[in-house]
């Protein structure tokens, strides 16, 4: 009975943490449209001030707005955009620009 | 008269914006990449600490950015444990060739 319960556990676990690491991707683009005002239509900036965010990790992405909140990275006009966004919100537009066209690895 | 004012207007313009665009050059900066590379060039890289999380693709970036960001490593405005000893390494020359580099051959979407 004990191990049942601790794989039917396991088995949830699996379930439910590949989803919240993935977000949602057109839940992203939804709320992509904020970003473009800076960062360009599907993460492709042309400012070159503002970075290109197409094609950039994903997980970075995610850690980049989660310090934004926080406070550790510090920009006066990241600060302000990322007030609002929750951590599904996070997950769902790193994973929308992480799967745009654009930046790629370079040696 | 007017052909005359627009065509020094725009050498003026010409004359200020052509040197601190060409400020970096892509082939020292390919040269300087040894430090980079370690990280940045290898697939699926990822930090190991502070945090785990994979380190960001620089290639097609805008050149602008990576000088400012390696700056604000340098200076300690952002933090890093491994990037603030490395940018700190930098001179300002070598921030513009190695961003120049990494700006070079962007193939993804132009908008």
């Amino acid at each position: 009975m004990k191990k049942t319960l601790f794989i039917l556990a396991a088995v949830a676990l699996g379930f439910s943490l590949p989803v919240h690491a993935k977000g949602n991707y057109e839940a992203g683009k939804a709320k992509s449209t904020t970003c473009a005002a800076c960062h360009g239509a599907d993460g492709v900036s042309s400012v070159p001030s503002f970075p290109k965010l197409a094609g950039q990790q994903r997980d970075y992405l995610y850690h980049s707005l989660k310090d934004y909140k926080s406070g550790k990275r510090k920009n006066p006009i990241m600060a302000g955009q990322v007030q609002t966004l929750s951590d599904a919100d996070m997950l769902d537009l790193a994973l929308y620009y992480s799967k745009q066209k654009g930046l790629y690895l370079k040696y | 008269m007017k052909t005359t004012t627009m065509t020094l207007c725009a050498s003026v313009l010409m004359a200020l914006a052509v040197p601190v665009q060409a400020a970096g050059d892509p082939k020292a900066g390919q040269l300087k990449t040894s430090m980079c590379a370690g990280c940045h060039g290898i697939p699926g890289w990822r930090t190991a600490y502070p945090s785990v999380y994979s380190v960001p693709a620089l290639g097609g970036q805008h050149a602008d950015y990576i000088v400012a960001a390696l700056k604000a490593y340098k200076s300690g405005e952002r933090s890093h444990p491994s990037m603030k000893g490395i940018a700190g390494s930098l001179s300002d020359q070598d921030m513009e060739d190695l961003a120049a580099y990494y700006a070079s051959s962007y193939t993804g979407p132009a908008k």
